[in-house]
């Protein structure tokens, strides 16, 4: 090899979503790809993470993964790993509300009335992701809804936030090929209603790689009990009626045996934390796709901490730290290095995309001509609520969710307040109240904690078992993700002094929502309350006190969930004064850089993104391939 | 003796539960957990005013009473302050439940105690179902009614599976 001839022709970091199906791609097309993985390698088998998964004190969604908390032994949950000792750490929902000796993430969480008195600023920024071999999606549902035609036009059709600069007619053919590389479970036909409702379209005669998963009785519970609903919540400023109904819900998780070598889903009702027998696509299913082309090569433990940058703008190579951890005394130790290639991309995700593109440069920044880098962070903020139906619904049975109401994702309401999909849960109580335990410590202890023991009940033996199962196979919960609006205040930056295990600067994010989102909030309350009420629910939606999250909007207490779902902080667009990438993800300022993944939704739509993470990935990957000779 | 112990500590939890004994304690005990928890509350609380042998005696003055009446004289439901011995039988219900240890008079769980006891928690057996993250069952189950009560092990009082 020649001084000047480039190690790679291509080099990836993050072995996540999106990287991992470049390198897939690229790989397939003959092309020499390394993929630079700050966290530990995907294990040969995911038993240590069931392992980890069951014997947690906490099921969070991050609780098979490391580094692990308070895991398999007595030694308690809290005080969290210090980050500060961690050579790759994340933030986990039990850091949320935590200091800096426990969060990852520096944030001040003390709500408070936004000062231009557009909705609210100091909320806590409740979603999380992992840094291993596979990245955060080990732990995403499986949804794979498609974005609707509005979601790509809000400027156009409603007057705000921005258009995405990829058209849909683009984005559908985009879709059937994610739909394939995932595997998506569902139908044409049972989804064909939401063409009228929200103009949901497919190309004529395609139909999904796999027949749908069928619906749990809460669905056709809630599906029957809701017949006939429309809703106005928005008279008069949108007086229509909209219909509101249940569809069952696309899902990258097997109908069928064998679709990419993996297993019928058994209905673990486990997809977060962890499939335990990956019925559902994750990445490592394509990483192992990407290997075996034998063009791609995988460095695990090395966190890339320098984009450099020629004269031009062109990126010529990428600086790292390679670090281990010394298995008798637990020292952290980091060799560093440098790769060179032909072209490069960030997929790390949308907080650590931003944070390396900040640190690059002696922290003058990469790519970020525009100043965007590390704004319009979002999320699909959720409303919780739940209920007791009138008739045993089962719940607890099933994947996570195996339908939703996509019905109220569009409509005139999106030029004044967010949009949102309503996600039906398979899993009782288990994510409002962390059921079945608190319900059981109730009836035993005498406690109320679930809202189910106002007379203190102390139960036990037959008594308590069927007072058990009459509460748990009653129980369900309703979830809105709503389509949170991009402000520039809503931001990541590298904190000043605070930092990680190898000495790098830690995210420090300032976040709120603005009145239009809040509203979105007010709205979906409504739905949800109407919904119980159609179907003779009983509603027990009511968030206990003094917890992180918490707050106050035109009267009424909410909590702040995240969904998981970290969007926006590179958002591409038209024009490089006002976005960091083009609608192929590839950067304004650097030709030969590329920053993927759901940093780059200019908004938020309405579906989960990992679909369109996939979709656009694919797009990245033809741009790529188009510049490499 | 030890194995007459483990015998009461099964079928005390059996009543404290409201769990048929052969579904704790089989013939065939691929899982052995009335040893593992016996074990593990004895050690608990081995420093405690309310021991699993104490425990145990007050069990086996009323032996021979119906399952409902053992569990509530033992947890003393009818009462609004529970003793320590009643706070022990709390614990042992609730391990048995979760698989995890209570500290006696906690709501709040100290330890797993093993994967294996997660997986066998009755509380996924009492709503009909199964662990989350370990199901028995097959592709589509969901879309249809779980068996009756009995089938998971609840002790109805009816050998003929009726709901």
């Amino acid at each position: 090899m020649s001084a000047n001839q480039p190690q790679y022709d291509f080099v990836i970091i993050g072995a996540g979503v999106s990287g991992n199906l470049i390198a897939w791609q690229l790989g397939l097309a003959g092309k020499k790809v390394l993929i630079l993985e700050a966290g530990p390698a995907v294990p040969d088998n995911r038993g240590q993470y069931m392992e980890n998964f069951y014997t947690s004190l906490a099921k969070t969604p991050e609780s098979p993964y490391p580094p692990l908390p308070g895991n398999g032994s007595t030694r308690p949950l809290f005080p969290l790993p210090d980050p500060g000792e961690e050579a790759a750490p994340r933030f986990t929902v039990l850091q949320i509300g935590k200091g800096p000796d426990q969060s990852y993430m520096i944030q001040e969480s003390v709500p408070a009335k936004a000062p231009d008195g557009n909705g609210l600023r100091g909320l806590p920024f409740s979603s999380t992701f992992e840094r291993i071999g596979g990245g955060t999606a080990w732990h995403w549902l499986g949804t794979s809804l498609r974005l609707v035609p509005h979601d790509l036009t809000m400027q156009t059709t409603y007057g705000v936030a921005q258009d995405w600069p990829v058209p849909y007619d683009e984005l559908e053919l985009l879709y059937g090929k994610a739909e394939a590389a995932i595997g998506v479970a569902a139908s044409v036909a049972e989804q064909a209603p939401l063409q009228q409702a929200i103009g949901l379209r497919y190309p004529p005669g395609y139909e999904y790689p796999m027949p749908p998963i069928p619906m749990s009785i809460v669905d056709e519970t809630v599906s029957k009990g809701i017949a006939g609903l429309t809703v106005s919540v928005d008279a008069p400023q949108d007086p229509t009626a909209y219909p509101v109904f249940v569809s069952p819900t696309p899902a990258g998780r097997n109908s069928i045996p064998n679709y990419q070598e993996r297993r019928q889903c058994a209905g673990n009702t486990n997809c977060i934390p962890i499939c335990p027998i990956q019925a559902k696509w994750d990445p490592t299913v394509t990483l192992n796709q990407a290997l075996d082309t034998g063009n791609v090569t995988v460095q695990y433990q090395t966190v890339a901490v320098n984009v450099a940058v020629d004269a031009n703008g062109n990126v010529t190579g990428i600086d790292y730290l390679q670090w281990s951890r010394d298995a008798q005394t637990g020292v952290l130790s980091s060799t560093p290095g440098s790769v060179s290639a032909n072209g490069f991309a960030l997929c790390a995700h949308a907080i650590e995309n931003v944070k390396l593109l900040l640190m690059s440069n002696g922290r003058q920044g990469v790519a970020n001509s525009s100043d965007q880098v590390g704004r319009n962070l979002m999320d699909h903020v959720l409303y919780l609520s739940w209920a007791m139906a009138e008739q045993p619904v089962w719940g607890y049975r099933g994947p996570l969710a195996t339908s939703g109401i996509e019905s109220l994702r569009d409509g005139a309401f999106r030029k004044f307040r967010s949009a949102f999909r309503l996600e039906i849960g398979n899993e009782g109580w288990n994510f409002p109240k962390g059921d079945p335990y608190t319900t059981l410590n109730d009836f035993i202890s005498g406690t109320n904690d679930s809202a189910l023991n106002p007379d203190g009940q102390r139960l036990g033996g037959l008594a308590l078992a069927t007072k058990l199962n009459e509460l748990y196979t009653h129980q369900f919960r309703i979830a809105a993700l709503l389509d949170q609006m991009p402000q520039p205040d809503n931001r990541v930056t590298l904190h000043p002094y605070y930092i990680d295990g190898l000495g790098l600067p830690r995210p420090h994010v300032e976040y709120g929502l603005d009145d239009y989102t809040l509203d979105g909030f007010l709205a979906a309350k409504e739905v949800c309350t109407a919904i119980y009420e159609k179907m003779g629910a009983k509603e027990y939606t009511e968030y206990p006190n003094a917890a992180a999250g918490d707050f106050f909007y035109k009267g009424v207490k909410y909590h702040l969930y995240g969904a998981g779902h970290i969007m926006g902080t590179h958002r591409m667009g038209i024009d490089p004064k006002t976005s960091v990438v083009n609608g192929a993800q590839r950067s304004h300022d650097c030709a030969n850089l590329w920053i993927t993944g759901s940093g780059s939704f200019p908004t938020v739509g309405t579906a989960n993104p990992t679909l369109t993470i996939v979709a656009l990935a694919f797009k990245t990957a033809q741009d790529i391939l188009s510049t490499l000779t | 003796m030890p194995n007459d112990d483990i015998q009461d500590f099964a079928a005390m939890s059996a009543a404290l539960t409201g769990f048929q004994l052969e579904f704790l304690k089989p013939a065939l005990d691929t899982t052995n957990l009335s040893q593992a928890y016996f074990d593990y509350a004895t050690k608990a609380t081995q420093n405690e005013q309310a021991t699993v042998q104490t425990l145990l005696t007050a069990y086996r003055a009323i032996s021979t009473q119906p399952p409902q009446q053992i569990a509530d004289t033992l947890l003393e439901t009818a009462g609004q302050f529970p003793s320590p011995q009643a706070l022990l039988a709390e614990s042992i219900t609730k391990l048995w439940y979760t698989g995890s240890w209570y500290p006696p008079g906690s709501v709040v769980m100290s330890e797993v105690v093993s994967s294996l006891a997660y997986t066998n928690g009755l509380a996924w057996q009492v709503m009909q179902s199964h662990p989350m993250g370990y199901s028995p069952f097959s592709f589509g189950y969901w879309a249809n009614e779980p068996g009756p009560l009995s089938q998971f092990g609840v002790d109805t009082g009816s050998s003929t599976g009726a709901k």
